[in-house]
């Protein structure tokens, strides 16, 4: 009985393998916001192990998310199944994570651009939510610099143009 | 020299119209959002000949006819709205419009009312057709799919944000890159409104999302989104990609299940906040030429919120398209 489907068994356990070991955060919330999936990477990060957090709601773990912001935000995911985004130029993280490069990289701690994403059950209805968790502290790092690098030559510029007057 | 002056809300309609013109009518073009800058410009003495769009914000059609009556401001009116029902016919008449011309406007019947009123010389040539137009069957066949779509969309945002969605009738084009380029250049030029683009790619079909708000209808939008904090720029931001992201969304699901396949939607992106628009397209100048370009012009029962939605197709998703269609178009 348990040998049935050896094969389904061993694609699922390496499908799991690969959601543990990707290198984006993956989080499966349900309609109350309790934590489902918590993936290798948000576990390295956030030091927090998938037993710990494990039906806990989102808000428990990091108070500072607002209830009322984030619900407004899935809820077309739960509704409409469309897409919710959130970039690291409006809230430059929703986790606070340290920096994943601790010695070289510039900036204290990890830039997140997020996705939330609905998840259809067996019968097609929504009960739970994914959220995608991509670090872009470089492209943040980058443009950070670039845009002081603007600042600094148009002040350059406006030096000059009163040295010359 | 004849002024004519367009008067329409949306961006691509006033284009449109402009095209259908006459091309050896020798007139001065002038363009106004709504009806209040129509009558600006009417005091100017501009626009012996006026296109006039029934749906505005700050001043519709109907109102324009009316504060024209009342200040006594001469103009041939030539009514084109997507607005179908018979009463808006007769009551434009009514108002002293001279005709009514169905959305989306084609240049034989814009250049056949023209003739009709003696606005231009009766000349016997047949209407040039123009190549770069798209086949008729075909643009019919991409407004059912976006109008199934709309339906299905406008019952999910009726549904979760409480409004009644005004359904826009899609405008259906195959636009050029400078078209394109005008378009985004107005977005920068004007702070009233703010842009957002976002990329959608499915199997052999690629495009990108261009939603566009008008900023007064910031304080209406936070009220439909339930959002009671105070709007500074950081909530505005926030509320222009929510806002945009529920319109896409619907609006690319329910043209998804219609061609079978599914869109993965990229990260949005703000425009002109960050990025010089003209250098945007410039760089892109070489790889495209023209793109298929749905138009929806939305409004929401009751409050003062407008925006428009322009899905952007390459021209290499049009042959999966057209193919993925293709049972719709036979007899």
């Amino acid at each position: 009985m348990a040998n049935e489907h050896p094969d389904d068994m061993a694609e699922f356990h390496w499908m799991m393998d690969m959601v543990q070991t990707v290198d984006v955060g993956i989080v499966v919330l349900d309609r109350e916001f309790k934590i489902k999936i918590w993936n290798g990477f948000m576990e390295s990060h956030s030091g927090m192990l998938p037993s710990q957090v494990r039906d806990k709601t989102l808000f428990e773990l990091y108070p500072d998310v607002s209830q009322a912001w984030f619900s407004r935000k899935a809820r077309p995911v739960f509704e409409l199944r469309t897409r919710a985004f959130m970039t690291w130029e409006q809230r430059p993280y929703l986790f606070k994570f340290p920096s994943y490069r601790p010695i070289t990289g510039s900036e204290d701690f990890m830039y997140q651009n997020i996705t939330l994403s609905a998840l259809a059950s067996a019968t097609g209805t929504v009960e739970n939510i994914c959220m995608m968790i991509y670090d872009v502290t470089d492209i943040a790092a980058h443009k950070n610099q670039l845009e002081a690098l603007q600042v600094q030559v148009s002040e350059n510029k406006e030096i000059q143009a009163t040295q010359n007057h | 020299m004849y002024s004519v002056l367009i008067c329409d809300d949306s961006m691509v309609a006033r284009k449109q119209v402009a095209k259908c013109l006459p091309p050896d009518w020798e007139v001065a073009v002038h363009f106004a959002k709504h009806g209040q800058e129509a009558i600006t410009a009417l005091e100017q003495g501009k626009g012996q000949v006026m296109f006039l769009d029934l749906n505005m914000p700050i001043m519709d059609g109907y109102e324009t006819l009316k504060t024209m009556g009342k200040k006594g401001l001469q103009s041939n009116v030539i009514v084109i709205s997507g607005d179908i029902q018979p009463e808006a016919h007769e009551r434009v008449k009514a108002l002293g419009a001279l005709e009514f011309i169905e959305k989306p406007v084609k240049p034989e019947t814009l250049q056949e009312v023209l003739r009709k009123h003696q606005l231009v010389e009766l000349e016997e040539e047949e209407a040039e057709l123009d190549e770069s137009a798209l086949p008729t069957d075909i643009r019919d066949c991409y407004q059912e799919i976006t109008n199934i779509a709309m339906g299905q969309a406008g019952d999910a945002l009726a549904r979760i944000l409480n409004v009644f969605v005004k359904l826009p009738i899609p405008n259906v084009n195959l636009i050029e890159v400078s078209e394109l380029h005008m378009m985004l250049q107005d977005i920068q030029h004007k702070d009233s409104v703010s842009g957002i683009c976002q990329g959608f790619i499915g199997p052999g079909i690629s495009g990108e999302a261009l939603f566009i708000l008008s900023d007064s209808s910031f304080g209406d939008v936070a009220k439909i989104l339930d959002i009671n904090e105070e709007v500074d720029d950081q909530v505005q931001l926030e509320m222009l990609m929510d806002a945009a992201n529920i319109l896409i969304g619907t609006c690319l699901r329910g043209l998804a299940n219609q061609l079978d396949l599914y869109f993965s939607q990229g990260h949005p992106v703000v425009l002109g906040q960050h990025r010089n628009i003209a250098e945007l397209i410039k760089s892109n100048k070489n790889k495209w030429r023209r793109t298929l370009a749905i138009e929806l012009s939305y409004g929401l029962e009751g409050y003062n919120v407008q925006c428009d939605l322009v899905l952007m197709f390459t021209e290499e998703s049009m042959n999966v398209m057209n193919y993925k269609l293709s049972h719709l178009l036979e007899d």
